[in-house]
């Protein structure tokens, strides 16, 4: 083990009588992978709020290199070595990667009040090369797809961090890899062994627990506010980390594939020779009734713009869709809801949760044609489909009043999904469904599609992991590059393997 | 998460921050004014209120939407020389017949910010010249009074039922409707749900083009029964009264503690809004302040209210 890097005793925070961290204690040593996990709200961000410099902790202390340790902003803490890699990310989209990287720090590269941008592309170059990332830096950040903006992310951390405290930075990792594909998964872990290897200390938050195996040295487990267990990863197994997150261990059969149906022979929804051009071309496909249907692929395989093109969002091309045997055309997402097609949207925040409204609204939002008579609405009505939804989908709140940005992320995907369920639509589109989601919510959520197919919807998945698309899928179709590669059967007990499906994607 | 408390902050302020106005607003006032409180000035300040409680109350729905209607104002000068020139040959008539030009004023608004895909504030901020013009070529002489033997026919808006002027029961039987369709209809509920995230909204099949387009519709007709009723209160056609509303009518909102981003707000909010700045507006004339202060002031009030209700995360911009 390394120096002592960090320290933190007793540290807690409080926002007015509501205490949302308490009696931490943590020490990162040079050179280690420290994971960090717990549920939603068990308090991981709070923590890294606190040491990344964007609050101040209510109570205990915390020590840099043996010395005192505070800061006052994110820039504070960068100036001391501690850099954080935001969940939500913090670029700005119309500058460009050199700019975004180097933002904040132009005076290095300015004479007079002009930018030298040549310079700053080259070291821009420099900081993406560190990370084996081949980008072009004068491009602008919205061009470039989300993955390779998380990247361009840890560049401009590791870029600030590595110049104050040589090799001995701190980088903080808040779920880097939700928006990343398996094969850039593995590049950052290459990466973040390389900053390992030069005695940087890295803190890994995820909500994959295997990836949290994979490339920590030791474990921090937080449940609502506390750290309940550290331990070092070897010896460590999912099981026994499930049990410490959320207080019980896990049912063992985790996408609940007992409930897994069998799909009937009626076709609900035929795609014949679809295409959007520059996206996919030529896909065709059967969705069964009661089936789950499984869409793997890599970022930019095209999947996710087939959802888009089901779901109303975009128009294809070329190609036709039959909605049980009727050709239909979607001008928006509006009319395809209308025609029995609806999604869960990929980012929950800013596509699926109407925010400011009540969990009520959320709710009925996607019904209120049918549950009207004349456009009017009996707030009766309402309130009985939202309380039954409530209950049903196990939303954790104080009332159907409540605001849904006061969710926690995996209740607020339970109101989505109970959303689409009210909908009354017969094909759901989830699009990551548990992106985000903590395991508890998880299993809940897993539990909820199984209902779902029970009661005889048809649902397209886009899974968060292989993993779980294999799990939860009763068929998967393959795609790369735009064009439909493969499709595996996926009755229980006979599932495919990961490796064959992989093949298939790469 | 179960227990979590709120903490107390300026947002907690700015939910009673319409009713603390509005107690300072009329306390302040009826100290410093004696008869302030009187019945004859109630009277007439419910009287002055009416027609901006309408306007008000439907521009609250184009705001709901994070848009704006900037042609409210213009748009009363029109109906309201539409009325005062007509109301001799039509009657009452008149007056559906303006909710009829309000519609169509506003279904034009709708279309162009939806079909086309514009900012609201750019559409409206160029629609709003029609408006002028039909107001200023109607009436080339300045205003134009109702003759005096068709008196008669506008003369009930302002008489009073119980000491209440007829034309302000209207306007809070107007916002009665208002509140219901903003509360119990599909129309209300996807109005807000646009305003609040519209990307969301839209893939939750809300028909958003629909929403707003019945939010710029609303505040068209709205903004025409106002401007009839503004023919009845002055008796006459006046093709500059609606110039400094769209001001007064948008801080009315601003002051009840509508989001001027969207997605939060009530048409009960606007009301409190109305009284309020209608009190300021009267109490300040009975003092006898220079009438050209009136619109700094009410500018004061609408930069105020925006300040104290936007979200301090910044959210809450008015670019939509």
């Amino acid at each position: 083990m390394g120096d002592l890097l960090f320290e933190a005793k007793g540290v807690g925070k409080t926002y007015g009588a509501n205490t949302v961290l308490r009696d931490i204690d943590m020490q990162v040593y040079s050179g280690e992978v420290i994971g960090l996990i717990g549920e939603n709200g068990a308090g991981k961000s709070t923590l890294m709020k606190l040491i990344s410099g964007v609050e101040k902790p209510s109570m205990g202390e915390m020590f840099r290199m043996g010395k005192p340790y505070s800061a006052s902003s994110i820039l504070d803490a960068n100036h001391q070595g501690i850099g954080m890699v935001f969940q939500e990310q913090s670029l700005v989209g119309n500058l460009t990667i050199a700019q975004n990287i180097y933002l904040g720090r132009e005076k290095g590269y300015s004479k007079c009040g002009f930018v030298n941008w040549n310079k700053m592309n080259q070291d821009a170059k420099k900081a993406l090369g560190r990370i084996d990332m081949d980008l072009d830096p004068s491009r602008k950040v919205r061009d470039i797809d989300f993955a390779a903006r998380q990247m361009v992310e840890i560049a401009k951390v590791l870029d600030v961090v590595t110049e104050a405290a040589n090799g001995h930075a701190i980088i903080l990792l808040d779920e880097p890899t939700t928006v990343l594909s398996d094969e850039e998964i593995k590049k950052l872990f290459v990466q973040v062994r390389n900053m390992k290897e030069q005695g940087n200390a890295v803190i890994f938050i995820s909500h994959r627990l295997d990836e949290v195996l994979e490339i920590t040295d030791r474990i921090y487990v937080f449940k609502d506010g506390e750290e309940t267990a550290v331990m070092p990863t070897k010896g460590a197994d999912v099981n026994l980390l499930y049990e410490k997150m959320v207080g019980r261990t896990t049912t063992g059969e985790f996408y609940v594939e007992h409930k897994q149906t069998v799909q009937t022979d009626e076709v609900i929804l035929e795609v014949n020779d679809l295409s959007l051009f520059g996206a996919f071309n030529h896909v065709s496909f059967e969705l069964k009734k009661g089936e789950v249907l499984g869409f793997c692929g890599v970022e930019g395989s095209g999947k996710e713009d087939i959802c888009a093109v089901l779901v109303g969002d975009a128009a294809p091309t070329a190609g036709t869709i039959k909605v049980k045997g009727r050709e239909c055309t979607f001008p928006n997402p509006c009319a395809a809801r209308k025609k029995g097609i609806l999604s869960v949207p990929k980012e929950r925040r800013d596509e699926g949760m109407i925010g400011l409204l009540s969990i009520e609204d959320n709710i009925i939002v996607s019904h209120m044609d049918e549950l009207s008579s004349h456009s009017f609405l009996s707030a009766k009505k309402m309130h009985q489909v939202a309380e039954n939804w409530v209950k049903k989908a196990g939303v954790k709140c104080f009332s159907i009043a409540e605001r849904i940005n006061q969710l926690s992320g995996g209740n607020a995907q339970k109101v989505i999904f109970a959303r689409a369920l009210e909908s009354g639509c017969e094909i759901l589109i989830l699009n990551h469904p548990t992106r985000g989601v903590d395991v508890g919510s998880k299993e809940e959520i897993y539990d909820l599609v199984r209902d779902m197919t029970a009661e005889g919807h048809s649902i397209i998945l886009l899974g968060d992991t292989l993993d779980e698309c294999i799990g939860l899928s009763s068929r998967i179709i393959v795609l790369r590059d735009g064009l439909i590669r493969g499709s595996f059967e996926c009755p229980v007990g006979n599932k495919p393997l990961q490796l064959d499906i992989v093949q298939q994607m790469m | 998460m179960a227990n979590k408390k709120k903490s107390f902050s300026i947002s907690d302020y700015s939910k009673y921050m319409c009713l603390i106005s509005i107690v300072l607003v009329f306390g302040i006032f009826s100290i410093v004014i004696p008869n302030f409180i009187g019945a004859y000035s109630l009277q007439n300040m419910m009287i002055e209120a009416a027609p901006l409680l309408l306007m008000a109350g439907g521009l609250s729905f184009v705001i709901y939407t994070g848009g704006i209607d900037l042609g409210a104002g213009p748009m009363v000068s029109c109906t309201c020389v539409l009325t005062g020139i007509y109301v001799a040959r039509f009657g009452n008539v008149i007056i559906p017949i303006m909710l009829v030009v309000g519609l169509a004023m506003g279904l034009l608004n709708g279309l162009l910010v939806t079909k086309l895909k514009l900012p609201s504030f750019i559409v409206t901020l160029c629609t709003t010249n029609f408006w002028s013009y039909i107001a200023l070529t109607l009436c080339p002489n300045g205003s134009e009074i109702i003759p005096m033997d068709k008196r008669f026919m506008v003369k009930w808006a302002t008489q009073k039922v119980a000491g209440i002027p007829v034309v302000f029961i209207i306007a809070l039987l107007g916002i009665l409707l208002l509140f219901i369709f903003q509360q119990y209809t599909v129309y209300g509920k996807s109005i807000y749900a646009v305003g609040a995230n519209v990307s969301a909204a839209r893939l939750a099949g809300v028909d958003t083009d629909k929403a707003q387009i019945s939010a710029f519709v609303m505040s068209g007709a709205c903004s025409a029964l106002a401007g009839a009723f503004y023919a009845y209160k002055l008796k006459s056609a006046v093709p500059t009264v609606g110039d400094a509303l769209t001001l007064t009518a948008i801080a009315s909102v601003a002051l009840g503690g509508t989001s001027m981003a969207g997605g939060r707000g009530s048409v009960l909010r606007t009301l409190i809004g109305v009284v309020t700045i209608t009190g300021v507006t009267s109490g300040l004339n009975m003092m006898g302040v220079d009438p050209l202060w009136k619109n700094i002031v009410i500018g004061i009030i609408l930069i105020a209210a925006v300040c104290l209700n936007s979200d301090t995360k910044g959210r809450d911009l008015i670019i939509k």
